[in-house]
């Protein structure tokens, strides 16, 4: 079942941009465990990638997770050469996905050239940020619809907060209660006993 | 100035306590009502407080199915996109795409339970034990088939023992009664590998039995839904029709050999996959954005 916002949130936010047509290929590598500054690039696979990928269904975007929390954090954007004849994508070798670290990078084929960007011990704004700059992507635009959606969701979220403590402060209340009348009663029946 | 004076009086009533003997301890009223108050009854009949019977919960007879309409349906090009988004950078191998088909049925009655041999398998690694009288023919025949273990007390040991290299279990009809001795039940039966003629796993023909097995999937009703994994992620969109497709179509006649009087039907598809949301789906194919061709969503993943 589909949260009511959920898709939403994959067509809009931090990282909903159309790529241009000469990026072949992006590669991510980084660790499985956010330790020694891995948290950044964790962070845009789980939050940036899903959106880029959406809005670029045909760009293999893959991502290569190591065990090695002390290796490197890389992004490698692929950018096919002005004038190079447009390689339909099957025809790359393309290693895919891989959550044991055995998709490393390619190398570039012929009239394709990469671009790393060092992603350790960085925000994922901020590999964001660079990504948008190196790729010259264009940022989806909302249209007035989902605009107003996404003033409702916000919305919706503010009031899950409030209403969110109030309930929290009601139970705790409901919880001092039940425990001063239980500690009560234990006291009255040990007062009990001793008669 | 007088009405000052009037309520001194008061006053200074209020501010002296009663001066009772502080007793020992102070046990609140409602802690111990039997001790400090005796139980006081009033006239007021024997009415009051009478207990209502216990509601009876209504029990349906069906599995409750909703209204649609308001939903959003998608077509299998536009849940393909929103799941391959969903699922970017996880390994398309384990990743899965999942059928979840709701039915409209009664709680009661006959259950959906079926194999099929989808056209692009899902997974690839079925292991086939088989039960056949030993030092025969049949045996060197599952082997030659591929069996990873064949015999029948020797195989009943193994798998007392807890070494169980296979995930189906066939028995040759030669051996059912042998099987019925071994008293397996217990052992196989929760992992669903008891052999029965209802599962179709005792058979007189190994060679059929063997090959309808290699690279066909269970599937069966519960809770009025049938589960069945359909694809892995990296399959292309027409790979992943196709094998909808079949598992529509086999769906359908196995509820058509059901007696009509079951009334049951299909109510809802929905695509769903490891990660991702689930899609309710509208039964279309082609993508609703046109910048997105169906090619576009068989990429490496």
């Amino acid at each position: 079942m589909v949260g009511p916002f959920q898709l939403l949130g994959i067509r809009h936010g931090p990282g909903a941009a159309i790529l241009p047509t000469n990026v072949t290929r992006i590669h991510m590598e980084f660790a499985h465990k956010i330790n020694d500054g891995h948290m950044g690039p964790k962070k845009f696979w789980r939050e940036h990638l899903p959106r880029l990928k959406f809005w670029n269904p045909a760009i293999p975007m893959i991502v290569n997770r190591t065990t090695d929390q002390l290796g490197p954090a890389t992004m490698t954007l692929y950018f096919r050469d002005d004038g190079a004849p447009a390689a339909s994508k099957s025809e790359l070798p393309q290693p895919s996905s891989s959550s044991t670290g055995h998709s490393k990078a390619p190398e570039p084929s012929e009239g394709e050239r990469a671009v790393t960007i060092d992603m350790k011990n960085r925000r994922s704004e901020v590999i964001l940020k660079d990504f948008m700059d190196m790729t010259g992507a264009v940022p989806v635009i909302p249209t007035p619809q989902e605009e107003a959606e996404m003033r409702d969701a916000a919305e919706l979220k503010q009031r899950g907060e409030i209403d969110r403590e109030r309930v929290r402060k009601m139970l705790e209340a409901e919880r001092r209660e039940a425990a001063m009348i239980s500690q009560a009663r234990s006291e009255a029946a040990a007062l009990k006993a001793a008669a | 100035m007088a009405s000052t004076n009037q309520f001194l009086a008061s006053m200074a009533r209020l501010s002296l306590s009663p001066s009772t003997r502080p007793s020992a301890i102070a046990i609140p009223n409602f802690l111990l009502p039997s001790i400090t108050a005796p139980l006081v009854r009033h006239a007021s009949g024997a009415g009051g407080m009478k207990k209502r019977p216990a509601k009876k919960k209504k029990t349906y007879k069906s599995f409750r199915s909703y209204d649609l309409s308001p939903m959003e349906q998608f077509t299998l090009c536009d849940a393909m996109r929103y799941i391959r988004a969903f699922e970017v950078g996880r390994p398309p191998t384990s990743v899965k795409y999942e059928i979840a088909l709701k039915l409209k049925t009664q709680k009661n009655g006959p259950v959906l339970r079926n194999r099929i041999r989808l056209p692009f398998p899902v997974k690839t690694d079925t292991r086939i034990a088989v039960i056949c009288p030993e030092d025969s023919p049949l045996l060197a025949e599952a082997q030659q088939l591929g069996a990873v273990a064949v015999g029948e007390e020797s195989l009943f040991n193994a798998i007392r023992e807890g070494n169980i290299p296979f995930n189906k279990l066939i028995c040759h009809t030669d051996s059912e009664a042998a099987l019925r001795k071994a008293n397996l039940g217990k052992l196989l039966g929760p992992k669903g590998l008891m052999p029965s003629q209802k599962t179709k796993t005792i058979t007189s023909n190994l060679k059929a039995t063997m090959q309808e097995l290699i690279g066909a999937d269970e599937y069966r009703e519960r809770n009025g839904v049938v589960r069945l994994a359909v694809g892995q992620l990296g399959f292309t969109p027409q790979m992943l029709a196709d094998n909808v497709k079949a598992f529509m179509g086999n769906v359908k006649s196995d509820i058509n050999e059901i007696d009509d009087t079951f009334g049951k039907g299909v109510d809802e598809v929905v695509l769903s996959s490891t990660n991702g949301p689930g899609f309710s789906l509208n039964g279309g194919f082609s993508p609703s954005d046109e910048k997105i061709q169906p090619e576009h969503l068989q990429s490496v993943m």
